[in-house]
């Protein structure tokens, strides 16, 4: 079952198109990993299944309807995203962050409810933020930084996810830090999520779906042990490499095939 | 975190912030009281709060304190709020201190618009200047958008274009005077150093009509404007209608600082300053409107007194008040920006 997918979807900027033509299917309740290099359009992918672009052909359906029928508040509602470099205003607490999670939900003239208070408390919570709430978050490390958005995106509270590049800027540790957690609420909350990795390892360990895109296009999705084989690394990456399987948890690992300077 | 709700309305804010903004409407309106009372003819503090909301007190009083201080004081604690709002939409929208409407050339546009319509139409009336002043100001706000649009605003090249303009409209507008007689020079001259002085009840309505139908149409897109504090991708992904705000919110910028060039002539600093000081008493994060339009008020009602109290022969005018004070405020935010800091 999807709540979310694309069909056909030409998304661009300006006239542009970048991403040409794409199906998409987001599984419900699984944690679905986008790969591909740098510039072949995730970020834009990403921003048309929130409905931040239009598609000039095809759709993006969420619940079957499309995505640009529906009103941005109940958008906002059912589906939430976290921009690759958002922007921490000056001075904001970690708990001021995450309250503006709660945007969609609120109305001009409507209080601060107790959903609200509730979102906020367990989305601190699950994040394990709640001893540090009210610390400044320009004055964070990145992997808490990250958290705190993270949480935000949480108190948005909305069954779908997506998450565009998490992971990126931290050290190895606070990628997993993150990666277990996008897990828990995964497994936990039975939050669909949508991320994009850069790390193929993790993708595999992670990700009951990946999609694989190159130059606007997907170029395979499927389960990780569908996806990376080593003619889709090649297609996809240009990277002669082999794939081997990870001796904790038994998904495909991939390394490239050549040692130190080996591959010119 | 502590918020606080206010009554049926529903509006929320954080405690700190609270009581801060009781604290500015207290002491503006201690302010008001003195600017009411406080002058060379001698009137009790009573009489003078009497003869401002018109109940007859006897000779001196209706007139000086009715006709002269009342208008003075209250155009000046309308146009504070007006600029300290119009300064702390523009830095919230930029997320730049710099950018206020005086410092971006907006006013200057609305000066170069009230001094061509006083050229060409003549003195005629208030709402004249005023039509004059939206129009400059709105075709200066085009032209710096034009200039300075890169698949969207960049921040840093729309407050250098709105520099560039500045220059451009203050140019245009003593072009202007060098083509007006002699006396209407020198009246509009006078009208462009900025100053509450000879204000009259007219010039009161003006102003609070402008503030009463642009700062609900603000105070509405508030959270919006929060919201899009954090990047535009973040705020639509939670829902907010970023062109359109942005565009609803800087409209009402460009007029809430074109309204008050007409009623006043440019005054400077106040919408650059009033959103920093309101800032850091607060200790919120990101701009805020409400105590941003109290401290402007506060701040130019202030200036005019202590313009006002100045033992010079001639009265000094609150623009030129302003500029001395805001100009080294502007000098270390300069000096900090060029020292990798914040912009
Ligand atoms: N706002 C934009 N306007 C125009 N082109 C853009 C914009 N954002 C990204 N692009 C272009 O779209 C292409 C794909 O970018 P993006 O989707 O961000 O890639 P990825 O996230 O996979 O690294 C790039 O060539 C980039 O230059
Ligand atoms: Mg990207």
């Amino acid at each position: 079952m999807t709540r979310l997918q694309t069909q056909g979807a030409v998304i661009g900027y300006g006239g542009t198109p970048i991403v040409h033509g794409v199906d998409v299917e987001v599984p419900d309740g699984r944690i679905t990993a986008v790969v591909g290099p740098n510039g072949c359009g995730k970020s834009t992918l990403l921003r048309a299944l929130v409905r931040l672009l239009p598609v000039s052909e095809g759709a993006v359906l969420l619940d079957g309807e499309d995505i640009h029928k529906v009103p941005t508040r109940e958008v906002a509602r059912r589906v939430g995203l976290l921009p690759q470099s958002p922007i921490a205003p000056a001075g904001i607490t970690v708990k001021e962050l995450v309250a503006r999670g709660r945007t969609p939900h609120q109305k001009v003239l409507r209080p601060w409810s107790a959903a609200d208070e509730m979102a906020v408390t367990s989305a601190l919570h699950s994040t394990q933020l709640t001893s540090i709430q009210d610390a400044v978050v320009d004055e964070l490390s990145g992997g808490q930084r990250q958290r705190a958005w993270i949480a935000m995106t949480l108190a948005q509270d909305t069954p779908l996810m997506i998450l565009d590049e998490p992971t990126t800027y931290l050290d190895i540790a606070h990628q997993y830090d993150v990666m277990d957690l996008l897990h828990h609420l995964n497994t936990r909350q039975e939050r669909t999520i949508v991320m994009v990795v850069h790390d193929l390892h993790q993708a595999a360990r992670y990700a009951h779906h990946v999609i694989a895109m190159r130059d606007g296009v997907v170029a395979a999705a499927g389960s990780p042990s569908e996806v990376f084989t080593e003619e889709l690394i090649r297609e996809v990456f240009a990277l002669e490499a082999r794939v081997l399987t990870d001796p904790v948890t038994g998904t495909p690992m991939v390394v490239p095939a050549h040692g130190p300077g080996g591959a010119r | 975190m502590r918020i606080l709700r206010i009554g049926p309305l529903g509006i929320t804010t954080h405690r700190r912030t609270f009581a801060v903004g009781l604290a500015m409407a207290a002491a503006l309106a201690a302010l008001l009281v003195f600017a009411l009372a406080q002058g060379q003819a001698n009137i009790t503090v009573l009489d003078s709060l009497k003869a401002a909301v018109g109940i007859p007190v006897g000779a001196p009083a209706d007139f000086i304190v009715g006709q002269v201080r009342a208008p003075r004081a209250l155009t000046a604690v309308v146009i504070g709020a007006m600029l300290g709002l119009s300064g702390a939409i523009l830095q919230s929208l930029t997320r730049n201190p710099l950018a206020s409407p005086d410092f971006i050339g907006i006013s200057a546009g609305a000066g170069t618009g009230a001094v061509l319509t006083l050229w060409l139409v003549g003195a005629s009336s208030l709402w004249v200047t005023a039509a004059g002043a939206v129009v400059g100001a709105l075709v200066t706000a085009g032209l710096i958008l034009a200039l300075s649009w890169r698949r969207g605003i960049v921040p840093l090249r729309l407050i250098l274009a709105g520099i560039g303009m500045g220059f451009v409209a203050q140019a245009a507008t003593q072009y202007v005077l060098t083509r007006m007689e002699m006396h209407e020079a020198g009246n509009a001259l006078g009208w462009l150093v900025g100053s509450v002085t000879g204000r009259t009840w007219t010039h009161v309505t003006v102003a609070a009509l402008a503030l009463g139908v642009l700062a609900p149409v603000v105070l509405w897109h508030a959270r919006a404007l929060r919201t899009m504090e954090m990047g535009d991708d973040a705020a639509r992904a939670l829902g907010i209608h970023v062109g359109r705000s942005r565009t609803v919110l800087a409209l009402c910028s460009v007029l809430l600082a074109a309204a008050a060039v007409a009623v006043t002539g440019p005054i400077g600093f106040i919408a650059l300053v009033a959103p920093a000081i309101a800032l850091r008493l607060t200790r919120n994060a990101g701009v805020t409107l409400i105590p941003s339009a109290l401290m402007g008020a506060l701040l130019l009602l202030a200036a005019d007194q202590v313009a006002q109290l100045m033992p010079t022969t001639v009265q000094l005018p609150v623009g030129i008040f302003t500029a001395a004070v805001g100009a080294p405020y502007l000098l270390w935010l300069v000096w900090r920006a060029s020292r990798g800091g914040p912009a």
